[in-house]
């Protein structure tokens, strides 16, 4: 049987005398497409941080692609890949130079023809010359989804990915997705319910840093599951 | 950055000048000397720690470079050699124009060019240390004055060897004893800050 693609057991993370998450555990299966929900401080962005590594957890176990993030990190890294509302990309190079830098960081071979191969897959070989200070909203969120790609990431997790898209950058970011969604596990923080729940093979509503539903697309009634979430909203912050 | 340090420098060794130069003849200037230059190597570095992450903290690009399966230390030692190399470039403009301020119309000591040991040594430890706290501070609210509030008090006995060691072989003084031992004090402090900065970066960067 494949190993899980995320697993969490007892995962807290405390920041001061605050629980931001609490005892929160889940399996994920490979290839899966995670969507959590939840309100603002619900700890929906610290769960995604551990997972991405750039956060410690203050207890529990943190499993990504079969590997442990407190045993071998670095060797996690190289099977995780992030895109967020922040590009991460340099404003003053330009896109094929940031590409370039990434691949070198990741030790990709054939780096050059990965870099190619990337820019024309978001469609952005037209531009490649060009600073990213130069680009749009749309194109920088393009090329930040071929810098967390290039490395060919199994686990892929997305911070709010739509925030600040128009509806055309939506779509080119959706049909973007999935082409790439075969073989590799997803996890999405959204504040959009119906477009989250849409994607999705599996959601979890968080609360007050902890796991209010967990549950397979399948076994989820989308009215019962709405409703629920808007409760937790209600919640507010931890 | 490079620029902004260099003009900075510049300017405050023309501050310096200025609040110097009426002052009577039993006025030491090169008793002073040693802890001017120190002070505005300090402030120079100030300044371009606070800038050091400038790039990286604009859209996210420190996390996208500590996303990468590379040992976090190395993210450290890269930021620490451009941030030394970044002071050892002002340090070599300041230089020649401290010279032309303080001792041009002094006597120094001939054994004055060895300061040029504790600029070194300073240099390598205010990089060190300098790296790890404009990491830490980089994304508070406040960071300029939180990075000089944490810099200054941990550089102190750094600060305090070097002045000890710049003033002795420029103005005249136990060489053997006082520069000797400064320097060795500065370089003991280098070994254990930078090491500590070094260990202690992963946890900086992902508590």
């Amino acid at each position: 049987m494949e190993a899980p693609a995320v697993q969490l057991d007892q995962l807290s993370k405390v920041f001061g005398d605050r629980y931001a998450l609490k005892n929160v555990s889940l399996e994920l299966p490979a290839g899966s497409f995670l969507s959590i929900f939840g309100p603002n401080g619900a700890g929906k962005t610290t769960l995604l941080r551990i997972l991405a590594t750039l956060a410690r957890p203050t207890s529990g176990t943190v499993t990504v692609a079969g590997i442990s993030l407190k045993d071998d990190a670095d060797a996690a890294r190289e099977q995780i890949g992030l895109i967020s509302h922040n590009s991460m990309l340099y404003a003053d190079l330009n896109a094929e130079q940031n590409l370039q830098l990434y691949a070198r960081l990741y030790g990709i071979e054939n780096a050059q023809e990965r870099v190619d191969e990337m820019l024309d897959a978001v469609e952005l070989s037209h531009r490649r010359l060009d600073t990213v200070r130069t680009f749009s909203r749309g194109m920088t969120q393009r090329l930040a989804i071929a810098r967390a790609l290039l490395h060919d990431p199994q686990v892929v997790l997305l911070d709010e990915p739509y925030s600040g898209l128009d509806p055309h950058a939506v779509e080119i970011f959706d049909s973007l997705l999935e082409a790439v969604r075969e073989n590799r596990t997803f996890v999405m923080v959204s504040h959009d319910l119906r477009k989250g729940f849409e994607a999705c093979s599996h959601a979890l509503v968080l609360a007050r840093g902890t796991k209010v539903a967990f549950a397979a697309k399948e076994e989820i009634d989308y009215d019962a599951f709405a409703a629920l979430y808007h409760e937790t909203v209600g919640m507010g912050v931890a | 950055m490079l620029s902004s340090m260099a003009i900075y420098a510049f300017l405050v060794l023309v501050v310096y000048g200025a609040a110097l130069s009426q002052t009577g003849s039993q006025f030491d200037i090169l008793q002073m000397s040693g802890g001017m230059l120190w002070a505005l190597i300090v402030f120079t570095s100030l300044l371009g720690l606070n800038r050091s992450f400038s790039y990286e903290k604009e859209d996210g690009c420190l996390e996208g470079i500590l996303l990468v399966p590379l040992d976090r230390s190395v993210v450290f030692l890269a930021k620490a050699t451009s941030n030394f190399l970044f002071l050892l470039a002002v340090e070599i403009v300041v230089l020649p124009l401290y010279y032309f301020f303080f001792l041009t119309t002094t006597t120094p000591q001939p054994t004055w060019p060895l300061m040029l040991i504790p600029m070194l040594v300073g240099t390598i430890g205010i990089a060190g240390i300098g790296t790890l706290l404009s990491t830490i501070t980089t994304s508070t609210r406040g960071k300029d004055v939180l990075l000089a509030v944490l810099f200054i008090p941990l550089v102190f006995p750094l600060l305090y060897a070097c002045v000890s060691a710049t003033t002795v072989v420029v103005a005249g003084g136990d060489i053997e004893g006082i520069f000797r031992n400064s320097v060795l004090l500065a370089v003991g402090y280098d070994l254990v800050m930078v090491l500590l900065s070094w260990v202690l970066y992963d946890y900086a960067v992902s508590a």
